[in-house]
């Protein structure tokens, strides 16, 4: 048979995954996962070098094939899963060494890739399904590989994932309803009514997916309980990748809508509120991990939305956030991963001076934590500007200064999380420590390169992998320009540079108050009145929906527990079991051994079958 | 070579007692073995002529001289194959070391016996004409009365008798139909039946054809155990030894019973909506009393006898509902309780080989001692009960769904209902039997040996292969043999 | 002839299905199935008459009564007395439903007839040219022989 070039993103994890149980020693495995991750990066280099291409199997019936489809968009999607996959697994190589559980490891590792591969591939939405489904059980599998407490955070992350994934259901649903198909390349409506609900419900699967509040209450837990290879491959660079894309096709292809139109508010408003608040979040963060789960909750904001203001520069912008968050989040976890490996912790109160013994690391960081904020001439300034122009054009200031309050901030917090872990004094909590070995430095200084590249040279990622995005789309195209956000000189360029500067300030007059000590640099913002009491409840977690949610299910349970369960039980107790015990008693009385009995029912059972007989037959006739 | 189906196992079954007197053990174990996977890999032969929705009429020539013998092979007919020889192969290869047990003893004549029980069965299958299903039934039924009574213990026999008994009267009832049909039609043969009755719209031969469907509901129902005929089977099988109810409630009760009945309602007479009506009730009625007696039970296989009782219930009313979807249900089921039910019956034997009971009062923690069997023994009454992803779980979902699809929502409520009280029972005997305290006089118990656990391993991977697979499988054997009742009566 | 041959074939039938004693039940079954036999002689089924014989009236109740016979050792098995009259009511009704309903509806239809008009008699069409059931029987003989085989085992045994 021979075997299309499309199955085999999918099909070659999977052999990789189930060939890697087979292996005995730990190096043979670190150097299968290497190989295997460059096969199938390979692999998508070269699908990426097709860009067209489809194929069609039977396979459940009804419309429900096995359908995948290659385009500009996902082929890029594809080859940026492979990249942060092969970096990744680089890395683990030492990171995870010391695991007694690698083998499971890279096996979750591999049918990740392959349900990610898949759901990007799938041109069917029960296919989609069916790999998305996929995701978030391998995503359960690596939290458990965590520490003791990891259990919790894992079934945490299955429930509000799971919750999203059942809306998704429920939107293809719908829309399976209203438009009858369930190709989604075939699919195309105008988002109002019926519509816009469905479009809705799979928004929620996507964004949870990307981790935008209120479902991002696992990823801040999970960044202290799971390996950080894990934060690194999936909430930072994976899901991300997954869900914005999802929102992407849903967004322009499956639906469509205008400017300023309903879906659009909503989309912007959970995009504004998910950056302010996760990036206030992020700025009291005492512990490196947990401040860069925030920040990868907040940055989904302002992918979120610039995808919502349905303007061009905003999608375009909002697409390539993506990639440049992928790349440079992906980076800040894996510098985190290096300083834990090297220092054996993360929390910034232990650390400080890193930069001398750690200057790879070190430089690395600061080229990923510059683009972050925002700062140019890394890449992430040049996707902000372009979500502050799109947001700017739709009128509606309010989400362009939400989105310039985030720049603050995440500015503001990563200069704490610098100052405290690399520059400032040196600790002395902690024993001296050793740059890290070359297949844990390579995978950062190659995303770094690639935020400088980006920022730099901004015209090639946009052209190579976002531009096929908006394929199809030519009016969107056309006014289309990328010359006013590159130049400094706008009142919108001027403005962000002024929260930078902000920002700075922010943190030099924490530093101050704080005694020099630049962990505490965030403490003036901290103690703020209001503020202090709003920061005290989402410290208890009084807006985690999740353990709210957990509460009211408690008490939810109790009461019904006592109202519906225990009468049920009642007449369960005294009604059922009763009747069916004089049932089975008489049956069983019957059933006396007697085979003079038997044949007579026998005979009674064809009497009365010649009786029914006659009479259908004679109402029938 | 159509023929082969029923001539090899009857040659291979007349020679292995003389056989047997050169080698007591190993030449029939092998050579019963290999016409049954022989069997199998040659249903394979016809597959794809099946799925391509021919149908074969072979005219057996013997030296070029035609024979009046004619047999129909179709998509129906060749799933009905697969699956005995399937079973049959399980079976065989659990009866290795099943029938070395003391009672037991004299290979050659008991392999004899399961061969003529399968040249019976595919002659049923194959057979074109009425008086041939006759006559291969009786084959199939007389060698399965001396297996029921294979270890020569008074309740042993007596269960036999009963099934003897019971067993012709059904039969007379048959051959009164027959005779019925044939002074009506002036044929046996069935496409001869299906042309006469296809152009005679009388209202009178409507009665008469109602009469003779009355006398075949009852005898081939008593068969395949639908109550209120059922009642044959729970003592039959109670002390048998474990391979008759696994061939008998695997496979037999199907294609002796419920086959015969089908191929006639939809293939010959045309199916009525009185016909279905009855189907339907007696189905929904056998569901619910199988399941509820199969409660209360404390033999092992007596329960397994009451839970077939049941299943098979799912299958008449997948059958009784008519819509493709239906068929395809019911078809499914009827594949995979073959699969399942056969494979509970030998775990029963593997028990009962190393206990020496099958009362689940006596047994208790066995899982420890006797894992295999313990954990084949898990999947198989999963797939029973439906649980997803095992294959039982689809065909029981199929048949509600076109249960659902055809308006029958009580019954579908029903079916579901009692699938819960299988999966009740199904986790009292896992308790009882495998799990618990360890009964202290089964310390020293050692798991089921290689050919045992063997079969029961292979039965086990089909069952959760095909909750993965079925799609495939149903494409490749269930829906061409769906097609064939779909298209109604034959020419 | 036929009327008295049939209903002593009911007669044994039902004295089969009565009786608790297995051995003589066995007894009245082979007596039974010997009448229905004859039937099938006198309507000129000879296949079906030989096979009738040869299997039903023979091998399987020799079968029957040497094995009930070799292991009669009077433990019966305990049951409850009290439907004992079940039987015979249901099979006066079903007698009684029987001839009624067959005097209702059994009228043949023509149709049919016209192949025995041909002056062949109703046996020879149904029992004519029917080689497959060689095949059959000879089967069900093997399942007799080995049957009978497989009961008689245990005496050689011991």
């Amino acid at each position: 048979m021979n075997i299309d070039i499309l199955l085999f993103p999918i099909l070659l994890p999977l052999i990789f995954a189930v060939m890697g149980l087979f292996l005995k020693s730990k190096k043979l495995i670190n150097y299968w996962a290497v190989l295997g991750s460059a096969a199938v990066l390979y692999c998508a280099y070269v699908l990426f070098g097709i860009k067209q291409a489809s194929l069609v199997l039977p396979w459940l019936g009804h419309g429900i094939d096995f359908d995948l489809k290659l385009y500009g968009f996902n082929a890029a999607i594809l080859l940026w899963v492979n990249i942060f996959t092969f970096l990744v697994v680089l890395y683990s190589t030492i990171k995870m060494e010391t695991s007694t559980r690698i083998k499971e490891y890279y096996l979750y590792v591999f049918l990740t890739v392959m349900f990610a591969n898949g759901s990007v591939l799938a041109d069917n939405f029960v296919l989609f399904l069916f790999f998305w489904g996929g995701l978030l059980i391998t995503l359960y599998m690596l939290i458990m590989l965590g520490n003791l407490n990891s259990y919790k955070t894992a079934l945490k992350s299955l429930i509000l994932l799971g919750l999203c994934d059942f809306c998704l259901l429920l939107g293809v649903v719908l829309l399976w309803k209203i438009s009858g198909s369930l190709k989604i390349s075939a699919i195309s409506l105008e988002a109002q009514g019926l519509a816009m609900i469905s479009f809705l419900l799979i928004m929620i699967g996507a964004i949870g997916k990307a981790g935008a509040m209120p479902f991002h209450n696992w990823i801040p837990d999970a960044a202290i309980d799971a390996p950080v290879t894990v934060m690194a491959f999936l909430p930072a660079s994976l899901e991300k990748l997954l869900g914005i894309y999802l929102l992407t096709r849903i967004s322009l292809d499956v639906f469509h809508f205008q400017m300023n139109s309903p879906v659009s508010i909503v989309l912007m408003t959970v995009g504004a509120i998910t950056i302010v608040f996760a990036v206030m979040m992020a700025l009291i963060q005492k512990d490196f991990k947990r401040l860069l789960s925030y920040h990868a909750v907040s940055q989904v904001g302002y992918m979120i939305l610039g995808i919502g203001t349905g303007t061009p520069l905003g999608i375009v912008g909002g697409i390539f956030h993506m990639l440049n968050h992928a790349i440079y989040k992906t980076g800040l976890f894996l510098s985190s991963g290096s300083v834990e490996l090297a220092a054996g912790t993360t929390e910034m109160k232990k650390l400080g001076g890193l930069m001398k013994s750690m200057p790879v690391t070190g430089l690395c960081f600061s080229v990923c934590a510059l683009s972050i904020s925002g700062v140019w001439p890394f890449n992430g300034f040049v996707s902000k500007e372009m979500i502050f122009h799109g947001s700017y054009e739709t009128g509606y200031l309010i989400f362009t200064i939400a989105a310039w309050v985030g720049a603050i901030f995440t500015f503001a917090s990563f200069l704490k999380a610098g100052h405290s872990i690399f520059f400032g004094a040196k600790s002395t909590e902690i024993p001296e420590v050793k740059e890290n070995s070359w297949p844990v430095l390579v995978p950062m200084i190659i995303l770094s390169a690639f935020c400088i590249l980006f920022g730099v040279y901004s015209i090639l990622p946009l052209k190579l992998f976002i531009l096929p995005a908006l394929s199809g789309h030519p009016e969107v195209l056309a006014e289309l320009t990328f010359t006013h956000n590159l130049s400094l000189l706008n009142p919108i360029a001027l403005i962000s540079m002024g929260c930078l500067v902000i920002a700075f300030g922010l943190h030099y007059l924490g530093v101050k108050k704080g005694q020099g000590k630049a962990y505490l640099a965030s403490e003036p913002v901290h103690n703020l009145p209001i503020i202090k009491t709003i920061y005290n409840l989402a410290e208890n977690r009084v807006f985690d929906f999740y353990e709210q949610g957990v509460k009211l299910i408690k008490l939810l349970s109790k009461v019904i527990y006592y109202t519906v369960d225990r009468p049920i039980d009642f007449v369960y107790e005294r009604v059922v079991t009763v009747t069916g015990r004089i049932v089975i008693f008489i049956l069983r009385v019957l059933h006396n051994g007697r085979f003079a009995n038997y044949l007579s029912w026998s005979l009674a059972g064809l009497m009365a079958l010649g009786y029914v007989m006659g009479t259908l037959i004679k109402k029938a006739g | 070579m159509v023929i082969l189906f029923i001539i090899l196992p009857l040659i291979i079954a007349g020679l292995l007692p003389l056989l047997g007197k050169v080698s007591k053990k190993v030449l029939p174990d092998f050579l019963a073995n290999a016409v049954f996977a022989l069997l199998l890999g040659y249903s394979f032969n016809f597959a794809w002529n099946a799925s391509a929705g021919k149908t074969i009429l072979s005219q057996v020539n013997l030296a070029g001289i035609p024979l009046g013998i004619t047999l129909r092979l179709d998509a129906l007919s060749l799933l009905m194959l697969f699956t005995i020889a399937l079973v049959s192969l399980g079976v065989g290869i659990f009866s290795v070391n099943y029938i070395n047990q003391e009672k037991y003893s004299s290979k050659p004549i008991y392999y004899s016996l399961l061969l003529l029980t399968v040249a019976g069965m595919n002659g049923i299958v194959l057979s074109n004409d009425l008086f041939g299903i006759y006559v291969f039934l009786e084959i199939a039924a007389i060698a399965s009365y001396a297996l029921a009574a294979y270890g020569l213990g008074k309740e042993e026999l007596e269960g036999s008798f009963k099934y003897l008994m019971l067993s012709v009267v059904a039969t007379s009832f048959i051959l009164l139909g027959i005779s019925m049909i044939f002074a009506l039609t002036g044929t046996v043969e069935l496409n001869g039946i299906a042309s006469v009755l296809a152009y005679s719209k009388a209202i009178k031969i409507k009665y008469l054809i109602g009469i003779c469907s009355a006398l075949f509901i009852m005898g081939f129902g008593l068969k395949s155990a639908i109550v209120p005929f059922h009642s044959w089977m729970p003592d039959a099988y109670s002390k048998a030894p474990a391979t008759l109810p696994a061939m008998s409630s695997g496979i037999m009760v199907k294609a002796a019973g419920l086959y015969v009945l089908i191929r006639l309602f939809y293939n010959v007479f045309g199916i009525t909506p009185a016909v279905q009506t009855v189907l339907m009730y007696l189905g929904v009625i056998s569901i619910v009393v199988g399941a509820l007696l199969a409660l209360g039970q404390n033999n092992l296989q007596r329960l397994l006898a009451y839970s077939s009782i049941s299943q098979i219930g799912y299958m008449v009313v997948g059958f009784a509902i008519g819509t493709p979807l239906g068929f395809i249900g019911a078809l499914f089921h009827m594949f995979n309780h073959g699969i399942f039910k056969s494979l509970l019956f030998l775990n029963s034997g593997s028990i009962e080989n190393a206990t020496g009971t099958r009362e689940l009062d006596e047994l208790g923690g066995l899982a420890k001692k006797m894992p295999v069997t313990a954990g084949t023994n898990i999947v198989a009454s999963l797939a029973t009960a439906g649980v997803p992803p095992l294959n039982g779980f689809w065909s029981k979902l199929i048949i509600i769904i076109a249960l659902v699809q055809a308006k029958f929502y009580i019954f579908a409520l029903i079916g579901i209902l009692a699938s819960v009280v299988t999966l009740w029972y199904f986790l009292i005997i896992q308790r009882r039997a495998f799990f618990g305290k360890l009964n202290e006089t089964w310390k020293d118990v050692k798991e089921a040996p290689f050919w045992m656990s063997l079969s029961s391993i292979m039965l086990a991977l089909i069952c959760i292969i095909l909750g993965i697979a079925f799609p495939w499988f149903i494409r490749l054997w269930i829906e061409p043999a769906a097609n064939v009742l779909v298209a109604g009566i034959i020419r | 002839m036929n009327i008295y041959i049939l209903v002593a074939l009911i007669l044994f039938s039902v004295m089969a299905v009565f009786l608790r004693d297995l051995l003589k039940s066995a007894i009245c079954l082979a007596v039974a199935s010997i009448f229905l036999a004859v039937m099938f002689f006198r309507m000129g089924a000879t296949y079906a008459g030989v096979f009738e014989v040869s299997v039903v009236a023979g091998l399987i109740t020799v079968l029957f009564i040497t094995v009930i016979a070799l292991t009669n050792d009077d433990a019966k098995v305990p049951e409850n007395k009290w439907p004992i009259i079940i039987f015979p009511v249901a099979l006066a009704i079903f007698i009684i439903f029987d001839i009624w309903f067959m005097n209702k509806f059994i009228i043949l239809p023509s149709k049919a007839l016209p192949l025995l008009a041909q002056g062949e008699k109703f046996g020879d069409v149904l029992w004519g040219q029917r080689t497959f059931d060689l095949l059959g029987q000879i089967g069900v003989i093997f399942a007799g022989v080995f049957g009978v085989f497989a009961f008689f085992r245990r005496k050689t045994d011991e």
